[in-house]
Order: C-alpha cells, then sequence, then structure tokens
C-alpha cells in the first residue's frame, strides 16, 4: 500500500499569530509514515513554544525509527518515550522563562506501518479515519465539554453555548503526558487526517468527503480544507495532517 | 449568583435569584418562584444548580419540565428532558417570559485555557 502525506497550518481568518505546528515524514522502504499535529496554547508566544518542542521531539525521537520495522507493543513505547521527553522539554523552558510559565499544547499523532496505524493523542486535536466517503472521528477529546457529553449532562447541539467548550482537562505542559492509544487497521483508498480544534470548528465534519473527492491528489486535498475553513472564517489557527493510501 | 428576571413587554418586572441546590417554579403557593398565572402549572419546572464535576469553581444550571400543561421553553424551543441554561437565554414558563442571567459565566475567560 503506498502512502502519500502533506500537511498544513495556517494562522485562520481570525488570530493574528499561529501557536500550531505540524510535521510528517514518509519512508516508503519501510512502508511507513509519521503525522504530527499540536496546538499549542498559555500567552504571548507560549502556545507557538510549545507545540513545536513536542512535534519537533517526536519527529527526533521517532523519525529514525521509520526505517526499522517495530511491533505494535515497542511502537506504543516509543511513542510515550517521545511524549515523555516533550513534556520534559516544556517544563524545563517553563521554568526557565517566565513569560512561558503557562504554555502547554495538545497533540495528536499517527504512526502508519503497513495496513496499521497507531494513534496517540492529548488534548482535544483529532484524528479521523475517511473510509467510502464517511467520516469517523478517532480520538476522544479530552475536554470538559466532552465529559459532560459522556455523563448525559449536555447534547451535541448544547456544545456550541457552553462557554467552557474550550476548556481541556488534560495537555501536555499541564497534566501528565500519558497519551491515549488506539490503533485501527486501514484499506486502500482510506485516509487518515489529523487536525486542530480550527478545522474542526469552522468546517462541519459533513462537508469533508465531497471536498475531498473534488481532489486531484493529497496536497489539493488539505489546500481545499484549508480554504474552505477560511472561507468560513475560521477563528483559531487551522492544522491538517492527510495521508492517503491507495 | 444566577438569576431569573421575568419580564413584561421587554422590561424586568421581578428578578428571583437562583440561590439553592433546587428552585421549583410554579403556580401553587409552595414553589420557590410562584407565578400565579393562568398558564402556568402547579409545579410546572425545576432549576437545579449542579457544581460541575469536572471544572472546579463552575455551577451549571439545568431546567426541567414538570410535565406542565403549556410547557417549558428554552429560547423558543419546548424542552423535553433536562436542558443546560447558558447565560442570557430566554425561559417561557407557559405565556410568562424569563430571562436566565448567570453572571460567572458572563465573567468566565472564553479563549481556551489548560486546567492545572
Amino acid at each position: 500500500m503506498e502512502l502519500q502525506v502533506t500537511g498544513q497550518t495556517d494562522t485562520g481568518a481570525v488570530r493574528s499569530a499561529n501557536q500550531d505546528a505540524v510535521d510528517w515524514c514518509v519512508d516508503p522502504s519501510s512502508g511507513q509514515a509519521l503525522m504530527v499535529v499540536a496546538d499549542g496554547m498559555g500567552g504571548y508566544q507560549g502556545g507557538e513554544v510549545a507545540s513545536r518542542i513536542v512535534v519537533d521531539t517526536v519527529m527526533e525521537v521517532l523519525g529514525p525509527a521509520l526505517k526499522e520495522q517495530p511491533g505494535s507493543e515497542s511502537r506504543e513505547a516509543l511513542v510515550q518515550s517521545a511524549l515523555d521527553l516533550a513534556s520534559e522539554r516544556i517544563d524545563a523552558r517553563k521554568a526557565q522563562v517566565h513569560d512561558l510559565a503557562k504554555m502547554g499544547t495538545t497533540i495528536v499523532l499517527a504512526w502508519v506501518s503497513g495496513h496499521r496505524a497507531l494513534l496517540a493523542h492529548i488534548g482535544d486535536s483529532r484524528g479521523y479515519l475517511v473510509q467510502n466517503n464517511t467520516v469517523r472521528c478517532l480520538t476522544r477529546d479530552d475536554t470538559v465539554v466532552q465529559n459532560m457529553l459522556d455523563d448525559g449532562s449536555i447534547r451535541e447541539d448544547d456544545v456550541p453555548n457552553v462557554p467552557f467548550r474550550n476548556v481541556l482537562t488534560r495537555a501536555l505542559g499541564a497534566s501528565d503526558a500519558i497519551a491515549t492509544f488506539s490503533e485501527i487497521l486501514l484499506e486502500p483508498g482510506d485516509q487518515l487526517l489529523l487536525c486542530s480544534d480550527g478545522l474542526t470548528d469552522a468546517l462541519a465534519e459533513a462537508t469533508w468527503p465531497t471536498l475531498l473527492s473534488q481532489a486531484e491528489s493529497v496536497q489539493d486535498a488539505v489546500q481545499l480544507l484549508v480554504e474552505a475553513s477560511l472561507e468560513k472564517k475560521a477563528k483559531d489557527n487551522v492544522s491538517v495532517v492527510l495521508l492517503a493510501t491507495n | 449568583m444566577a438569576s431569573l428576571s421575568q419580564l413584561v413587554d421587554h422590561v424586568v418586572v421581578t428578578t428571583f435569584e437562583i440561590d439553592r441546590p433546587e428552585v421549583r417554579v410554579g403556580r401553587r403557593a409552595d414553589n420557590d418562584i410562584r407565578i400565579d398565572e393562568i398558564s402556568v402549572s402547579g409545579h410546572h419546572a425545576l432549576i437545579e444548580a449542579v457544581p460541575n464535576a469536572y471544572l472546579e469553581g463552575t455551577v451549571d444550571y439545568y431546567i426541567i419540565d414538570n410535565n406542565s400543561t403549556n410547557g417549558t421553553f428554552v429560547n423558543d424551543l419546548r424542552i423535553r428532558q433536562r436542558q443546560r441554561l447558558n447565560s442570557n437565554d430566554m425561559v417561557r414558563i407557559g405565556w410568562n417570559e424569563f430571562r436566565f442571567v448567570d453572571e460567572d459565566e458572563n465573567a468566565m475567560e472564553k479563549t481556551a485555557y489548560i486546567l492545572d
């Protein structure tokens, strides 16, 4: 199965700075790919620093492992070790620079090895599987609102009105660094999409399959999603990393 | 602190504080908020103040209709189940209009932040 990956991050239609960070790499020889999205937060410049630290650390630790073929368990352990290191680095910077004391970041990453995709996340950046023109969210947000949805306190249509809808219960730099893991099997033609909440807040998931089906390439698909979110006046930074299989 | 202000022709005529975990609304004398008006059922609705289990220091307010004859509405939609209230929601009890205000919610920072 051939893997094609690309990504894009945009400041959005309202914000003046981009606190998201993305990266990805593909190793065709081993049939593996790594994709990462982080959404930083916490004061002037803090978010940019935190999201950049975690993305760089993930690529630094996991990038070389793409040349090998580690099993599922060791892939999970490697991912967790990368996140632990990123957390330590964020804590160290927070201790050094007063202005960065409140910084933190979400993280969602996917490590695709052949048909298997390992997902890990902390916070509310999401992973989606696009299969046969349907979109399925693969991650559960670490947010107060998600907890309230799960316990039945509120319903989906209440979410846009809840004043603390953006409050995270977990984030790198603010809680322990233990990620939530899941694994899925990809079929040829499937697409795996990672994004920050700037995309999901601006553009309804139901509109994605049509946009993706219009795209002539994976680069085109990402461009169409980002442009559509900007047309909807995306209030937050918008980041997308998309993997296509064939 | 939250409150329910009764409006007549868009003017506040009475304000009721939601100052206990359960506030009963209805026509009978044993309600906390008594509305002596024909469209209001004896025990019409209940407002609950519930500390948020996931966000320390935050109280959520919910309204429940007690099978009233003429219904309880939030922003013109008749509620069929327990409904969370947001500040400035319009609540209608029978034909009586109220504005729900949660001052703590208005003060809450609306941008994303992280729980420590």
